[in-house]
């Protein structure tokens, strides 16, 4: 543990450098060159499953997203790496403030991106496919018999991203706009009145693992992200619109997440 | 190459476009009395699990409630009066485990047991139970007179651990037989009663079948599974077992008694079961009430409906003689039967 530290603050004041000798990015091997970044950020949400009840719950969330992007050596150094950690844990109560649901998601996507590169590289558009691992929980304080939702599922989907780089007065910025779209996947989810006893008490699987695509599962991801960097730290300032939704098994489901975020940038160059 | 691309944006932005107007909602009813109304009954209309077997055993008919109960509901009307009849409303189901919960009440059908006789006295269990009981668990147990075992489990949402169990067992070991007491038990946990279950069969059984809804049809069922109890692998009770029920044995209650009644060694004794076949879920309305239902229902080995009860073996009610003289009729008449056989 202490090495990797060791390593990357290595790695971290080699970038410094880099930076204050003038030295370009692209002189550099691409493919060393890594972006890491942690943002936090707070936020509404509204929530409703109709395994739980009929009625959508509002409230609010915090949520984290770790990031690492680096550029590969396939396709001629146009392709990059992202992996994306995502997780919130919210709290949402009904409409007449009666009952209240708690809920915690998190998901990790893999993704390559290929890298078009646009106005003499101040602009680059980026797309490609994203494997995308979710799960989490609702759990409605109130319900007896019926008391959580679980979540878990494995999409495949597309991701798009703009990328436009470029000084306002001597302040380097970063503008990323990036939109993930579920195509196809599976998810688990119980039949319309399956309770969890049936499933892991009595182990009555069937039907419980449902294919997924657009026409069941229209999921949208949005993440606009403004990178600001303050020698020797870069800032982020980021907005996050996550609009999970299905409809298997007669069950409904939406979380609709909306977070303003803030973090940190690192870029580090492996050697 | 240029065609391909503007194929992929056109592609690209008919995908979005369909995405923005694809929002999943479920319908909303307004919180007023009507879309409180109208919201309960369409929960119970699409959920509710009972409605073709009822509709054959007493003509019910959930259309038909609507528009007799839709003539009820005014704009104005007080809030106590809506909560009045959306609860007559849930009663017309006949079912212990339909409720609607507000703050300062609950709505509920208890005809099952309030029509008939208690046949259980807690004050003159007392007299058989004594003050030097043995307590494991959720289960009270002591050694009668003459030398048969008393337990008592007034509610399977009291745990019980194998541990509890073994120990018990092992206490009761030289007697002759148990009386198993559970009336009044208006039921729990499911998993407590499989598990006392366990310590009194030697073979695997199939005690039943469950099924779900797949979709909001009334008849639209997943095929049943059948539910079966194992032996537990640890002491298992070899003797003879009388099991006491009354129309208060509800719920969890009913099932444990539905796989007790098939193992040899076991009498049940006492008044028919409460029933409560189905496995109750929530839901709520718009002005914050919530409500309970039967969801997920459970049968009989051969298939038969169990929601209104369970008939004893032996059917046995308390006597107002014996109760004056402080006697529980059937603890005396399981406790003939066991020195009898």
């Amino acid at each position: 543990m202490k090495s990797r530290i060791v390593f990357f603050v290595c790695m971290w004041l080699v970038g410094l450098f880099a930076r204050s000798q003038g030295i370009c990015v692209d002189s550099l091997q691409r493919h060393q060159y890594i972006v890491r970044s942690t943002s936090y950020g707070i936020g509404s949400i509204r929530l409703l499953d109709t395994y739980l009840s009929p009625m959508g719950y509002a409230g609010s969330q915090l949520h984290m997203v770790r990031e690492s992007t680096r550029m590969l050596r396939k396709g001629e150094g146009r392709i990059s790496r992202q992996t994306l950690f995502h997780a919130y844990v919210a709290g949402a109560e009904n409409g007449a403030g009666t009952a209240s649901e708690l809920a915690g998601m998190l998901d990790w996507n893999y993704a390559w991106h290929y890298n078009f590169s646009l106005a003499d590289g101040k602009l680059r558009l980026l797309l490609g496919p994203m494997l995308q691992l979710h799960g989490g929980f609702i759990y409605n304080t109130r319900n007896s018999n019926n008391p959580a939702q679980a979540k878990l599922g494995v999409d495949l989907a597309a991701s798009g991203m703009a990328v436009y780089r470029d000084k306002l007065k001597r302040l380097p910025f970063t503008m990323r706009y990036q939109l993930d779209v579920p195509l196809l996947g599976v998810m688990f989810s119980p039949q319309y009145q399956q309770s969890y006893y049936e499933i892991f008490s009595l182990g009555h699987y069937d039907g419980t693992i449902v294919l997924t695509s657009i026409h069941n599962r229209p999921v949208l991801r949005h993440w606009f992200t403004v990178d600001m960097e303050f020698r020797p730290f870069t800032l982020r300032l980021g907005y996050m619109a996550d609009m999970q939704q299905s409809e298997v098994n007669d069950i409904k489901y939406h979380a609709y997440t909306h977070s303003f975020m803030i973090g940190v940038v690192k870029r580090l160059y492996r050697l | 190459m240029k065609h391909s691309m503007q194929a992929c944006t056109v592609g690209w932005l008919a995908v979005l476009f369909f995405l923005l107007n694809s929002c999943i909602e479920e319908e909303t009813y307004d919180n007023t009395p009507q879309g409180n109304f109208e919201a309960l009954w369409h929960i119970i209309d699409r959920q509710y699990c009972f409605f073709d077997y009822k509709h054959a055993e007493y003509g019910l008919d959930w259309d038909e409630v609507y528009t007799r109960y839709e003539r009820y509901i005014t704009p104005d009307m007080p809030v106590k009066g809506l909560f009045e009849v959306l609860g007559n409303m849930l009663a017309e189901l006949r079912d212990g485990h339909v409720n609607l919960y507000a703050n300062y009440d609950v709505a509920r059908y208890w005809k099952w047991f309030e029509d008939y006789p208690a046949n259980f006295s807690d004050s003159i269990q007392r007299n058989y139970l004594g003050t030097d009981y043995k307590i494991a668990g959720g289960l009270k147990y002591t050694i009668l007179d003459d030398n048969l075992a008393y337990v008592y489990y007034g509610d399977f949402s009291s745990g019980i651990s194998e541990g509890n169990l073994s120990d018990m067992l092992r206490e009761l070991a030289l007697c002759n037989g148990m009386i198993l007491d559970v009336r009044s038990n208006g039921g729990g946990l499911l998993t407590n009663a499989s598990k006392l279950a366990s310590r009194f069969t030697n073979e695997r059984m199939c005690t039943g079948y469950i099924t779900h809804k797949r979709g909001t049809a009334h008849d639209d069922f997943a095929s049943p599974e059948p539910l079966y109890i194992e032996p537990s692998n640890s002491i298992r009770w070899q003797k003879p077992v009388v099991l006491l029920t009354n129309r208060r044995s509800y719920s969890a209650t009913n099932d444990f008694v539905n796989t007790m009644r098939q193992f040899p060694l076991v009498t049940v004794m006492g008044d028919r079961t409460g029933g409560g076949s189905g496995m109750p879920y929530s839901s709520e309305l718009p002005c914050g009430w919530s409500v309970r239902f039967s969801a997920c229902p459970t049968y009989g080995p051969d298939m038969e409906q169990l929601e209104f009860g369970i008939d004893p073996d032996v059917r046995v009610d308390m006597k107002t003689d014996d109760m004056a003289r402080g006697l529980d009729t059937i603890i005396e008449e399981a406790r003939l039967w066991l020195n009898n056989h």
